[in-house]
């Protein structure tokens, strides 16, 4: 007789031999052959640009990083959660245990958003936009008359 | 079940400290800077007399995780003073342009939350939130200085080595969970009693005690694990070098002595040779090493480890004597720790950036802290030169000197255990520090060198005066210090 | 076998396996994460083998906490996650700090400080 992990454990070889046996199958029966368009990455339909290892901005790890540190800190909340609603304590201290243990979470909690608004007041949760640089060209021209130029050869708008 | 509100009020020390480091915080978004290094040392002041509240009464609190008693306000007071005097050493900081003096006053406030943890901790939950804060608050503090690489390199390897030490620390916790059921110490003391007299298999029990040194000795480190030190204590802006030989040392050997005698002492017989021989190792390395070094800093790093060393053996010593013992000690070598690194930081900024390193990569500039700036230095400063010239004493322990008693009281209370050869081995190795220890003295008074007039602030001198006084005060009157224990 | 049987009570269900099994599991993970921070030279693969060790630690206080019907080992498993959420922040500002000024995290390239 096999135990519940018996079970699992032959659930999971059969699954690793269904996906073996499948991808098998497929490669008896397709045909092979690859052109170029088909071995590029597909990239929504586009045209794939640049490399695949691209950088991130730094500023996503920023807020990342603060994100991570507010998420896990609450994991502290689960088990204060479960002493909180007692009833046994409840009626031991006559009600009084909830605030107590209320203002125990307050506190906990106003630390962590202490940091975050310490954080957001350094500037570290600004999203800066990228300031486009205009180019300039150093002429005797001055930009008006180039606009009035752009103004009589402009494109009909399309409706 | 009863719960007593009255319980945080007196947990003072730590509620004030992270109160006021978050406000510390919130003070750096002033335009001027001038306000922040005098609030942090009154913040200080009055954690320190809020320690002391409590003297003579012993309380535990929060449901048996703290412990409050005479020898846990001493060892919080040591660790209070040390950081009183490396902050008011740090004046610099505020003419600093990259330096963010807030943020480091507030995270040396939180890191010595964790000091405090770590001293008085009676469940192993405490020593590990305690360890990881204050060796955290290190990581950030010793990659301070962003655009130096040799900062950085240390930041680095701080890091990856305390996350690995922690990670064994905490695995010999859970061992010791495993085995006796309990994180609280004496209950783990209680098993370890009634285990060694029932006989039976205890290797769970020892592996994870063993594991669990091991975590500690790595954050103290005491050889064969104290190889990440140097490069730590050199990279770190020295300011914080001296915070972390200070404070960090006294916090973990007061969280080692909690464990050892109220939970490990059942299995003395077992330990006591393995940390022995993790004594001597220390010795040897720490002092045959420091000879070789070129850079006063990092003959600081490796004195730091060979002072583990003799640490350690008031811990091999346990008795009730060591307890006193080792907080002398941890005073003695804080003071005269703090004074030369204060003195080092002096003359290190009145030099001209070292050459042979400035060449390299501008990133890696960094001031000249060799022996060779010290050549003539007490001719010009003759305070600078005398304030150096105790603290060395005072730590190659010559009689007069605080480091004097704290050696003969942890030599002493390791005689009464019997361990003669282990006390040999110290008192060679301590001959061979007075070698690298007075080549300061005579770079200071007997060579020719360069050195013009430096300027004090008034603070700083009175700070470096007080350090020295004090030694000299704690080596002539050690009744002073052992009356209050 | 019911369906319900299973999700009724957790610790039960854990105990279903031996303890040692659960000792020789997170020992063997431990040791992973030991190999990985001493062999590997990226700083975030090192960085990585940490984290195996830390749950190898929580693994084997949840077997032992279930074991001994002691909430005690879980709730400090709560609070090495915490812990260790602050420790990774502050771990990854480092190595991020050192690629902005390096652009490499190969712990090799990092030996400026030689005794």
């Amino acid at each position: 007789m096999l135990s519940q992990f018996g079970i699992m454990f032959l659930f999971i070889l059969t699954a690793f031999a269904f996906i073996g046996g499948i991808l098998l199958f497929g490669k008896l029966l397709r045909p092979d052959r690859p052109t170029e368009e088909k071995l590029t990455t597909y990239e929504s339909g586009e045209e794939p640009v640049g490399n695949a290892g691209v950088q991130f901005n730094p500023r996503f790890y920023v807020v990342a990083l603060v994100f991570v540190l507010f998420d896990v800190e609450l994991v502290l909340l689960f088990p204060w959660a479960t002493v909180f609603g007692q009833p046994t304590l409840i009626a031991e201290t006559g009600g009084l245990w909830g605030w107590f243990a209320l203002t125990e979470a307050v506190v906990f909690v106003v630390i962590l958003a202490l940091g975050l608004a310490y954080a957001w007041a350094k500037g570290y949760l600004d999203w800066e936009k990228p300031q486009p640089q205009l180019p300039t060209v150093a002429t005797k021209v001055p930009t008006t008359l180039y606009e009035q130029v752009n103004e009589r050869y402009k494109r009909p708008t399309t409706p | 079940m009863t719960f007593q509100t009255y319980d945080c009020l007196q947990m003072l020390p730590i509620i004030l400290l992270s109160l006021s480091g978050i406000a510390l915080l919130f003070l750096g978004f002033q335009k001027s800077r001038a306000l922040l290094l005098p609030a942090t040392l009154l913040f200080l002041v009055i954690a320190f007399v809020a320690n002391f509240l409590d003297w003579g009464k012993t309380y535990m609190y929060f449901r048996d995780m703290l412990l409050v008693n005479n020898l846990a306000m001493i060892f919080t007071g040591v660790v209070l003073l040390s950081t009183f005097m490396v902050v008011s050493l740090s004046g610099s900081l505020a003419d600093d342009e990259d330096a963010q003096p807030a943020e480091y006053y507030a995270i040396l406030l939180f890191s010595l939350v964790g000091a405090i943890m770590m001293i008085g901790f009676e469940n192993l939950i405490m020593l590990f939130v305690g360890v990881e804060i204050l060796s955290v608050a290190m990581y950030i503090l010793t990659g301070s200085d962003k655009r130096n690489l040799r900062s950085n390199e240390a930041a680095l390897k701080y890091f990856l080595m305390g996350a690995f030490a922690t990670g064994i620390l905490l695995f010999g916790i859970a061992l010791l969970y495993g085995a006796t059921g309990s994180f609280v110490l004496s209950g783990i003391g209680n098993y370890a009693h009634s285990a060694t007299n029932a006989g039976g298999s205890m290797l769970l029990f020892y592996v994870g005690m063993f594991m669990l040194l091991i975590g500690m000795l790595f954050k103290v480190s005491a050889a064969p694990f104290h190889f990440w030190t140097p490069d730590v204590y050199d990279g770190a802006p020295s300011l914080f070098t001296a915070y972390m030989s200070t404070v960090v040392k006294t916090a973990g050997f007061a969280a080692l002595l909690r464990i050892l005698s109220v939970s490990f002492s059942g299995v003395y017989d077992f330990w006591w040779v393995a940390m022995a021989v993790v004594t001597v190792l220390t010795l040897l390395i720490g002092n045959i090493t420091a000879v070789y070094q070129a850079s006063f800093k990092r003959m600081m790093a490796y004195s730091s480890i060979s002072h583990a060393g003799y640490l350690l053996i008031g811990l091999v010593g346990l008795s009730q004597a060591s307890k006193p013992a080792i907080a002398f000690y941890s005073l003695a070598y804080s003071l005269s720790t703090i004074a030369a690194f204060g003195v080092l930081m002096l003359v290190a900024r009145n030099r001209p950036l070292n050459a042979a390193v400035f060449g390299d990569q501008t990133t890696l500039a960094r001031t000249d802290e060799h022996y060779d700036a010290f050549n003539g230095l007490a001719r010009k400063n003759p305070l600078l030169g005398f304030v150096m010239a105790v603290s060395m004493l005072s730590l190659a322990g010559i009689p007069l000197t605080a480091g004097f008693w704290g050696k003969f009281m942890v030599f002493s209370a390791a005689a009464d255990r019997g361990a003669v050869w282990l006390l040999v081995v110290a008192v060679l190795m301590s001959a061979v520090g007075i070698y690298y220890y007075f080549r300061v003295v005579i770079a200071m008074y007997f060579r020719e060198g360069q050195t013009d007039t430096i300027r004090v602030a008034p603070f700083y001198r009175i700070v470096l005066i007080a350090a020295t006084v004090l030694t000299l005060a704690l080596g002539l009157l050690p009744n002073l210090f052992q009356g209050l224990i | 076998m019911q369906p319900n049987d299973v999700a009724v009570n957790i610790p039960e269900v854990i105990q279903q396996i031996p303890l040692n099994y659960y000792l020789i599991f997170s020992t063997a993970l431990f040791v992973i994460g030991i190999i990985g921070v001493l062999t590997r030279r990226n700083a975030i693969i090192i960085f990585m083998s940490i984290e195996l060790m830390l749950n190898a630690v929580n693994t084997l206080l949840i077997a032992f906490s279930s074991y001994r019907s002691d909430p005690t080992g879980q709730v400090f498993v709560f609070f090495i996650m915490a812990v260790a959420a602050a420790e990774v922040s502050v771990g990854l500002a480092i190595i991020v700090m050192i690629y902005r000024n390096i652009r490499t995290i190969d712990v090799g390239v990092l030996n400026k400080l030689k005794w």
